[in-house]
């Protein structure tokens, strides 16, 4: 038998990720409610800056990360490099993402921020190490790894460029103001690393859950070039010049990319074998939406930033949101029931299946909790966001009511998955 | 997949195991690996109390590949207590669409 075997050992060191990623989501409306006011001003706010970095680290990074240590030996077709460093990775990621967002919401430019943003960036530099040794391991090169490996340089490059940030707040390292940088460090993380491994994992399980017979990655090569050179474009033009008329022409070539990996999705589900869609699913697609949504934002918040209108502020804030809140966020709500009990089942049952009739991988949630999970988070997403566009108080309130019951029910279910016993209904 | 053979002694115990098979479901699709057509052949040496079985997986990075490989072996090893299970993963030919049976295209809704 030459299939990819997971080691036993690597269940602790992803469901960590799953258990610690749950509670940060259960922790953002939360923070949220506290912090109403800050979501009607300017986005460079004490509050703001502690509840995205708990977005981007304590969520989705988070999870991308335990996920990865899971995926990325599946999708490289090899095995991880090492469990002990994602261990390290880990105790070290975790104090610092604390002592960051904590410093943040109080707004302490000192020790702690300093010693939070350097231990999240030794962490995530273990991370890329243990990523690369293990893409090293294979002969063949895939598109899928160039993804996945650009994206992890450009989380490198993020945690460094967010680092010198911090320090910046009492030393002086840079000669243009914060915000200047605030958009190279942004753009790095969402278009970097996110979207680089987002499309580097999801092309190649989003046709293996749909059983798909579309197998071409012309689509995704155009895409990756697309977006890599609309990046470092990007980088570069705003570093020397800031937002002016050519950044729309870099987005144009981003956008491009996008399409490319959307068209790609497009041709899995049309030669899809597998007819239903299930909620998590739909979740994914809802995703994409969102990712539309935000994309087509872009070109308002670039015309009013050249105008100097402060109107672009409040664009800036809303894309922001769609992408971490919206994006990010309906992707993992959807995929975590795509991997999370695949993961527990392989623990409980892959030595007794075919011996004993036993749950399915889809049996170990509860469907209900699923379904208001996916219910609240909708009216997240139709309350919330306009809230923040007409700075309506009761919107956001509702907005953040219905985000607390989606990360409850999300966390419940978690809880269950990874606190399953064992139970078999007899003989085969 | 397997065709009877009525000058084979051991034509119908190859057709049994291959019933037998269908009690392995694809954790994912919820659907059994014969009406998937994972399954490619089914070879019995009887003087060494041997099954072999040649299947195939629909994606080479699946991630439950070994669940539904070891399933398999669990699965002819406990109905057929004198033999040993030797399951053998092949990827040609390639699995597609077209190795669906029927009723699996029933399943799937196609």
């Amino acid at each position: 038998m030459t299939a990819i075997k997971t080691k036993a050992g690597l269940y602790r060191i992803v469901v960590i990720h799953y258990l610690v990623a749950a509670l940060c989501f259960f922790s953002l409306p939360v923070m949220m409610l506290f912090s109403l006011k800050a979501f009607t001003g300017h986005y460079f706010h004490p509050q703001i800056l502690a509840i995205t970095h708990m977005a981007a680290l304590g969520w989705g990074t988070m999870i991308i990360l335990g996920a990865s240590y899971q995926l990325i030996p599946v999708v490289l077709e090899t095995e991880l490099f090492s469990r002990k460093l994602a261990w390290v990775s880990f105790s070290l990621f975790l104090p610092g993402l604390i002592a960051l967002v904590y410093s943040f919401w109080v707004f302490v430019p000192g020790i702690h921020m300093q010693c939070g943003a350097a231990l999240l960036l030794v962490a995530i530099i273990l991370f890329t190490i243990n990523v690369y040794l293990t893409a090293n391991k294979k002969k063949q090169q895939s598109i899928h790894e160039d993804f996945i490996f650009s994206a992890c340089l450009c989380l490198c490059f993020t945690a460094a460029l967010g680092t010198a940030l911090v320090f910046n707040f009492t030393i002086s390292i840079f000669s243009q103001d914060q915000l200047h940088f605030l958009k190279i460090h942004a753009h790095l993380g969402v278009v970097g690393w996110f979207l680089l491994m987002i499309i580097g994992v999801s092309s190649k399980l989003v046709p293996m859950f749909l059983v798909s017979s579309y197998q071409k990655t012309k689509l995704l090569s155009f895409s990756y070039y697309l977006i890599v050179s609309a990046l470092l474009l990007f980088l570069v033009d705003s570093y020397f010049s800031g937002i002016n008329y050519r950044t729309y022409l870099i987005a144009l070539l981003g956008v491009a990319g996008v399409f490319c990996y959307l068209l790609f999705i497009f041709k899995c589900l049309k030669s899809r074998m597998r007819k239903k869609i299930d909620v998590p699913m739909m979740s994914t697609f809802l995703s994409f939406i969102l990712l539309k949504i935000a994309i087509i934002i872009i070109p308002f918040i670039i015309y009013y930033h050249l105008k100097n209108n402060p109107v672009s502020i409040r664009y800036s804030l809303i894309y922001g949101v769609l992408l971490f809140m919206g994006w990010i966020t309906a992707l993992i709500l959807g995929q975590t029931f795509k991997t999370l009990p695949f993961i527990v089942w392989v623990k409980h049952y892959e030595h007794l299946t075919g011996k004993v009739k036993t749950p399915m991988p889809a049996d170990l949630f509860n469907n209900s909790l699923l379904k208001i999970q996916s219910l609240g988070f909708i009216i997240f997403c139709i309350t919330f966001i306009p809230g923040c566009f007409f700075m309506s108080q009761p919107l956001l309130y509702t907005g953040i009511s219905a985000l607390i019951v989606t990360a409850a029910m999300y966390l419940a279910n978690v809880f269950i998955m990874l606190f399953h016993k064992t139970k078999t209904y007899g003989k085969l | 997949m397997e065709n009877f053979d009525i000058t084979d002694n051991l034509s119908f115990m190859k057709i049994e195991i291959l019933e037998t098979l269908r009690l392995v479901m694809d954790p994912e699709l919820h659907i059994n690996i014969i009406d998937l057509g994972l399954v490619y052949g089914v070879k019995i040496d009887e003087p060494n109390k041997q099954i072999n079985i040649e299947m195939t997986l629909s994606s080479s990075y699946c991630p439950m590949g070994e669940s539904i490989l070891s399933a398999v072996k669990n699965c002819v090893e406990s109905h057929y207590a004198d033999y040993k299970a030797n399951v053998e993963l092949v990827w040609e030919p390639v699995w597609s669409y077209h190795s669906i049976t029927d009723e699996g295209k029933r399943l799937l809704g196609i």
